[in-house]
């Protein structure tokens, strides 16, 4: 049974390390680039990549894009190069059947900016060089969806300063369907917390989704993440 | 601005009589002063898309307004629909709107709003980790109260990361949807000094509960915050009824 829940753990960063796989991709070809760009260069070459993952079929992503860093994008502070896919019924942005280009005229600049929790998503690989996972949280800003922002940094050389960051938005109900049968397959209640201890996923009815979890017992590190599978964790005697 | 100030404006609407729901959204922000003058609204086609209607609503709904004198359109490169600069404080279009409004309305709104605000201030305290707390407490530090338009903007700003703490996706809809409706009218007390001062101190009350993990203060301090704000707007449509000032 112990092989189960390393099975639960694998599963989890399989899933993300597919995720990762497309903003590899991503990240590949814009580091190919000049060390400055124009807006427009740019915004086209980030829809070529990023907008046929948001509408296939079944797509992974809910949203996904590129922020530059100061300087990169010629003429602009920070750049926001970002589509969503499709949205139905969604309260700030309204429905659409096709990838939207996520609009700041129309949207308060200065929400991204002062956000820290989003600004995670792009301080985090700027300080460590290392892709990073951001969440779960709501994601007020966009799709208003419990999500998880994925990001990796972008450098045109190993030696110079990130030139913005590639990223996509992976809503929980997404690794949930993934996952969660292999979840059940265990004997033993097990719950997918991320680095704060927030339950993600869990098998024990009385850990919901987004609560934080007491625990202290064994868990299983999910590798190449911040998450880890509790085992056995502890009962929450209310909500 | 945050979403639940700004950008529920244009939140998707609901029912019928869509063009007079699009000209009350509006007219709303512009008159309680959450579109600021001279700012371009989004285009026709993004306003139909993100308001959930026909082109043809949209554009019916923006005529209303031009008569009005609230908006203006201008042609051209940088064109588009702007909120006029008013000669004075939309103040006899604010009195017309809160004398519209029935008092048993008002109350029922101000309930139906702190119920969603104290469920997300409860669950905000249950649910915020520690590293959720300082970015609440850096987001309080660095927010204006002390302006009529950073009051208003903040304050609904504070309500949505309040929802966002929750964890839950449905809490912060609901709470932009309602914001949408209410938001304006119901922070119509901000252009009072001591409204602003009371309602900063409640939110440092609320953030410091939230951190402590005091869900039963949290959601009372909601409750308390809500209630205050609507009895300024209650006072204030007793005052323009009996022939007063919006301001007592």
């Amino acid at each position: 049974m112990a092989d189960t829940i390393a099975d639960c753990a694998d599963a989890v960063s399989a899933f993300f390390a597919d995720a990762f796989a497309d903003l590899d991709g991503w990240r590949n070809d814009l580091a190919g680039g000049q060390s400055s760009v124009r807006p427009a260069d740019l915004d086209a070459h980030v829809e070529g990549l990023v907008v046929p993952a948001l509408t296939s079929a079944s797509p992974l992503f809910v949203g996904a894009g590129f922020i530059a860093a100061p300087g990169y994008v010629r003429g602009r502070d920070i750049h926001f190069a970002w589509w969503l896919g499709p949205q139905t019924g969604n309260p700030l942005l309204g429905s659409s059947s096709s990838a939207t280009r996520l609009d700041l005229a129309t949207r308060a600049y200065t929400d991204y900016v002062r956000d820290f929790r989003t600004l995670e998503w792009y301080q985090v690989p700027q300080s460590t060089n290392q892709t990073h996972v951001t969440g779960p949280y709501v994601d007020h800003l966009c799709t208003c969806e419990y999500i998880f922002t994925l990001t990796m940094p972008v450098r045109i050389d190993d030696d110079t300063p990130m030139v913005g960051v590639v990223g996509a938005d992976v809503s929980v109900r997404r690794l949930e369907a993934a996952v969660l049968p292999l979840f059940l397959a265990a004997d033993r209640p097990l719950a997918l917390v991320n680095a704060v201890d927030r339950v993600v996923i869990s098998t024990e009815p009385t850990l919901q989704v987004g609560q934080l979890a007491p625990h202290s017992g064994n868990s299983v590190a999910c590798s190449g993440l911040p998450f880890r599978v509790l085992v056995g964790p502890d009962r929450l005697p209310r909500l | 601005m945050r979403p639940g100030a700004r950008d529920a404006i244009f939140a998707q609407l609901v029912d019928a009589g869509r063009t007079e729901q699009v000209t009350a959204r509006l007219t709303d922000a512009i008159i309680l002063g959450v579109l600021a003058p001279d700012e371009r609204l989004p285009s026709e086609s993004d306003l139909a898309r993100r308001f959930g209607v026909a082109l043809i609503t949209v554009r019916e709904g923006l005529a209303v307004l031009r008569d009005s004198g609230l908006i203006e359109t201008r042609r051209g490169r940088g064109g588009g629909s702007f909120v006029m600069r008013a000669d004075a404080p939309h103040s006899t279009l604010v009195q017309a709107r809160l004398r519209g409004l029935a008092q048993v309305d008002l109350s029922d709104m101000a309930i139906y709003f702190a119920t969603i605000v104290e469920g997300c201030a409860q669950r905000a305290a249950v649910r915020a980790s520690r590293p959720d707390s300082d970015r609440l407490d850096l987001w309080l530090s660095g927010s204006d109260f002390a302006t009529v338009a950073g009051a208003r903007t903040n304050a609904g700003g504070f309500y949505v990361e309040l929802a966002v703490l929750s964890q839950s996706a449905r809490l912060v809809r609901e709470l932009i949807r309602l914001q949408a409706e209410f938001g304006p009218l119901l922070l119509l007390g901000m252009t009072d000094a001591r409204a602003r001062e009371s309602l900063v101190e409640s939110n440092r009350a609320i953030a410091g509960a939230v951190r402590a993990n005091d869900e039963a203060s949290a959601r009372q301090l909601a409750t308390e915050q809500v209630r205050a704000l609507a009895e300024w707007l209650l006072n204030a449509k007793a005052r323009i009824e009996r022939g007063g000032a919006l301001n007592g």
